[in-house]
């Protein structure tokens, strides 16, 4: 069988109890029905992981996967998922990371590499064309992720790439990330999943080119997209990152605050990109593969550096009430030593700072706008001593041991802490962070899309919400398999079509539009077919009670709200658009033998 | 499934677009309007304030000029009957969608957002001014005069002056005799903080009906507003910090702020929607914020 462009056709799986290894070939149908990245990786965790196994267990597959545009010269195509059930959720999880791992990690001849079992003791794992090695990680167990990375590096080459956990994976902290390159796949707690096998870092080598069907197609195109990428749909990431969202969330209240009990905060500007870029900015940087270069370095005035995005100053700001910019930047950087996801570590606070707030958990130092107190949970988390143990297990099951009704402003859906889009006044966006199979996720989605640009009324959703909610839905399927960066999709005028045209130079196989958008609803309901078979139920696709029964008002005067009829309704027509029963399963059974074993 | 795209307790906004025009010698609805048309400026303006559909109610084969594509576009069935027939198509369309409708002619170059709420909150029950139930119509008494094609009417009066229309009565003030009508007047409008800051004199409801008319509201400076740039549109250029400018839309304001209002802007006015309209009327006291279409991540 020959091996299409673009790919390997196997994936290498490790037994890490014992360093025994396995190569799975993986069908061309499989390939082209799944992609790689996220949509892969689903296939993959579908195959692989015994059905009910819980998220920790050493049974659990944890899967590194690439994609076919893995070293290829277009822009933003560095980029690998990881993939596995989510200690958080309970539910299928992936996320995305970039950069020179990606690379290497297929050229050692892979395309996805999946982790399985326990280590005796910690250990490295390393993978290279010679094979694969678990070495004794003593030396880097304890260390942040950067640290660890640098250490291997240095005791094994520069020629490594590392993927590795800090303190919060060790001590199997629910959001726990795993990094490399200072990005992290980071959420869903994938660095908890590596922590509980005993892996600190797994490193690869890789040597292995892979042919392209069209060699000079894809050069072409390439060069044609690295010209689109310096153009205005990406100005806004290029000179400020997205960290320029927070003034404007701000302006059309938007911007979650205090634990989402407002929608904008009063101290916003001290957090804004168009400050802190002219007085904290030190350095810019891109990924490996990248000429968009979002990455925007800052220092805090004790010198801490920390990239920051919306995400992390969100959760770690107004959603903690903290308006010190020097104080958010530290705290993004102990987010990033110890392995914590902003989001989730900054909600799962905030949750109980308003706790604190409401007298139903006796932490007095753990006050909304405390920035000192926000570093203190972050290092109680890391560590697991104190109320951060119950922290670490994220605001769902911090909320079920607090009790009271604290589960209601958990901020949360299926376990997984909501991003910074206020769903009241972006309800499409409430639709998304509703049905997405990985939980309160603005990445998978991308409903935000829909609600800001101009066409639909954003605070009062309805089936057109639903469909544009379809679309964006659609649209990240295809680009976290191919896998595209989401900053890149303002670029393509016809992105399904753009696509399979450039997936056609590298692969060989005579795709379009059509047969990428139907690839897309495949990877959709393939992972919630995961999640069915591991207790997903129609409840699950849900909003905490906070936002079904609290008005907000915008600049303009007028109320948001999203009533619980509302959000059903807008359930019940995403199910009916997805060929889902009212009890979100699929009405009709696939016959497609690439998804049988799924439902 | 089907699911009605606007809740039933919405408003939706009417503009009577039919009308001789005969004093102006040229169709008003077509008339510059600081590089709009009188029409597109008032369903726009219209548009802002109802959260329901903007219906135009037109002659038979009457030409209009470009619209918003978002406005539905009605016809009268039988010309030269006055507003009473506009009325009836208006409301009878509007009454898929809402419960009640603000309801104005083409010429009013000065109506407010301010206003058209100020009227839609009339139909809020408010016993303590002897409203314990909401009227029927809620009809401005500005200036000593009734205001009927600047008013509120429930949709569902349609079929009453369908009935009216059929017994040849044709003036307004037929309806009014037949039901509840809650007249607001000026200090009843006044008392309304947001409205006595952007509009005092009330100028919602001056028409124009003659070449002079046209001609010294046109003269008037375009409304002062607040403009804030955000992301790279403030830090590029020195946009930072917000300006005062008068503009009569968005894309009159961004041109002034150095902005080229492309697909790669987007807008907020006053907090509220995304608009990617240029058109879209800017009012006195409105807060425009501009930022990066792709503003999320």
């Amino acid at each position: 069988m020959r091996t299409p462009g673009g790919y390997c056709g196997q994936a290498l799986v490790v037994d890490v109890s014992d360093g025994s290894t396995t190569v799975l070939p993986l069908p061309e149908d499989v390939l082209r029905g799944y992609l790689g990245g996220a949509g892969l990786g689903t296939w993959l965790l579908t195959e692989l992981a015994p059905a009910g196994v819980a998220p920790l267990d050493p049974a659990a597959p944890l899967a590194f996967v690439f994609s076919p545009l893995v070293g290829t010269p277009l822009t933003t195509s560095a980029k690998f998922a990881v993939v596995a059930k989510s200690p958080l959720t309970g539910l299928l999880n992936d996320a995305l990371s970039s950069s020179h791992f990606a690379i290497s990690g297929k050229f050692t001849g892979h395309d996805a590499i999946v982790v399985t079992g326990r280590a005796q003791a910690p250990a490295n794992l390393l993978i290279d064309e010679e094979g694969v090695r678990l070495v004794d990680a003593a030396a880097q167990w304890g260390m942040s992720a950067a640290e660890a990375e640098e250490s291997v590096r240095e005791q094994y080459g520069r020629k490594w790439r590392a993927a590795s956990i800090g303190p919060a994976g060790e001590r199997a902290v629910r959001y726990a990330t795993i990094s490399h390159d200072g990005r992290h796949a980071g959420r869903g707690g994938l660095g908890a999943v590596l922590g509980a096998k005993n892996i600190k870092c797994v490193a690869v080598r890789g040597g292995k080119r892979v042919e392209l069907a069209d060699r000079e197609a894809v050069l072409a195109a390439a060069k044609d997209l690295r010209n689109r990428s310096f153009g205005p749909a990406t100005e806004k990431y290029r000179e400020l990152g997205t960290l320029s969202n927070l003034l404007a969330f701000n302006a059309i209240s938007t911007l979650p605050t205090r634990n989402f009990q407002s929608a904008t905060f009063a101290d916003a500007p001290n957090l804004s990109a168009e400050d802190l870029a002219q007085s904290r900015s030190v350095a810019r940087s891109s990924c490996a593969s990248c000429s968009i270069g979002c990455e925007h370095i800052y220092a805090s005035k004790g010198g801490t550096k920390a990239r920051v995005e919306y995400e992390n100053v969100f959760a770690l700001g107004p959603m903690c009430g903290v308006s010190d910019p020097d104080q958010v930047l530290e705290a993004s950087a102990r987010c990033d030593e110890l392995g914590l996801d902003t989001i989730s570590a900054g909600g799962t606070i905030a949750w109980a700072m308003e706790c604190v707030d409401r007298g139903l958990l006796d932490v007095p130092w753990l006050r909304f706008g405390d920035g000192a107190a926000l570093l203190r949970a972050l290092d109680e988390i890391g560590a697991r001593t104190g109320v951060g143990d119950m922290l670490a297990e994220g605001s769902r099951r911090a909320s079920e041991i607090v009790g009271q009704g604290s589960g209601a402003f958990a901020p949360h859906v299926k376990g997984l802490e909501m991003p910074g889009y206020e769903p009241r006044t972006m309800q499409s966006m409430a639709l998304g962070l509703a049905v997405n199979a990985r939980g309160a996720d603005h990445n998978r989605s991308g409903a935000y899309e829909a609600d800001l640009k101009a066409g639909l009324d954003r605070v009062h959703g309805t089936a057109e919400h639903v469909r544009a909610a379809i679309q964006t839905e659609d649209r990240a399927a295809v680009m976290d398999s191919l896998i595209f960066c989401k900053f890149l999709r303002g670029v393509f005028t016809e992105p399904f079509e753009e696509w399979a045209l450039l997936l056609s130079h590298v692969t060989g196989w005579d795709v379009d539009g059509e047969e990428l958008r139907e690839t897309a609803r495949r990877i959709v309901m393939a992972k919630r077919a995961y999640n069915l078979r591991e207790g997903w139920t129609a409840s699950d696709d849900w909003l905490p009670e906070r936002f079904l029964d609290g008005s907000l008002s915008l600049g303009s005067g007028r109320t948001a709200t999203l009533p619980p009829e509302r959000l059903r309704m807008m359930i019940d027509t995403y199910y009916a658009e997805r060929g889902l029963g009212r009890d979100g399963r699929p009405l009709v059974m696939s016959t497609d033998s690439r998804t049988e074993s799924r439902t | 499934m089907t699911y009605t795209v606007y809740s039933m307790n919405s408003s939706a906004g009417v503009v009577l677009a039919g009308g001789r025009s005969s004093r102006m010698g040229a169709p008003k609805a077509a008339l510059n309007w600081h590089g709009s048309t009188l029409l597109r400026h008032v369903t726009g303006v219209v548009g802002r304030a109802v959260d329901g559909p903007v219906i135009v109610v037109r002659a038979p084969d009457q030409v209009l000029p470009e619209l918003d594509p978002a406005v539905a576009v009605q016809e009268d069935p039988e010309e030269g009957r006055g507003p009473m027939q506009g009325l009836a198509v208006g409301l009878s369309a509007a009454a898929e969608h809402a419960e009640t409708a603000f309801v104005c002619s083409t010429d009013l170059p000065f109506l407010h957002t301010a206003f058209v709420r100020a009227v839609l909150r009339g139909f809020q029950p408010d016993p303590a001014s002897g409203w314990a139930n909401p009227p029927d119509v809620v009809l401005p008494f500005v200036g000593g005069f009734r205001q009927p094609m600047a008013a509120g009417y429930r949709t569902d009066l349609a079929g009453r002056v369908t009935k009216l229309l059929e017994e040849q009565r044709l003036r307004p003030a037929h309806l009014f005799e037949e039901c509840a009508v809650r007249q607001i007047d000026d200090a009843g409008f006044l008392a309304d903080p947001r409205l006595a800051e952007v509009d005092p004199g009330l100028d919602a409801v001056v028409n124009v009906n003659t070449p002079e008319e046209y001609s010294a509201a046109h003269g008037r400076p375009a409304p002062e507003i607040t403009v804030e740039r955000y992301g790279v549109l403030a830090t590029r250029g020195g946009g930072r910090g917000t300006v005062r400018i008068r503009a009569a839309n968005l894309a009159d304001a961004a041109r002034q702020v150095g902005l080229a209002f492309d697909g790669h802007i987007v807008a907020a006015v006053n907090g509220d929607q995304i608009r990617g309209d240029g058109k879209l009327p800017l009012l006195a006291g409105d807060t425009v914020s501009f930022f990066s279409a792709d503003a999320g991540g």
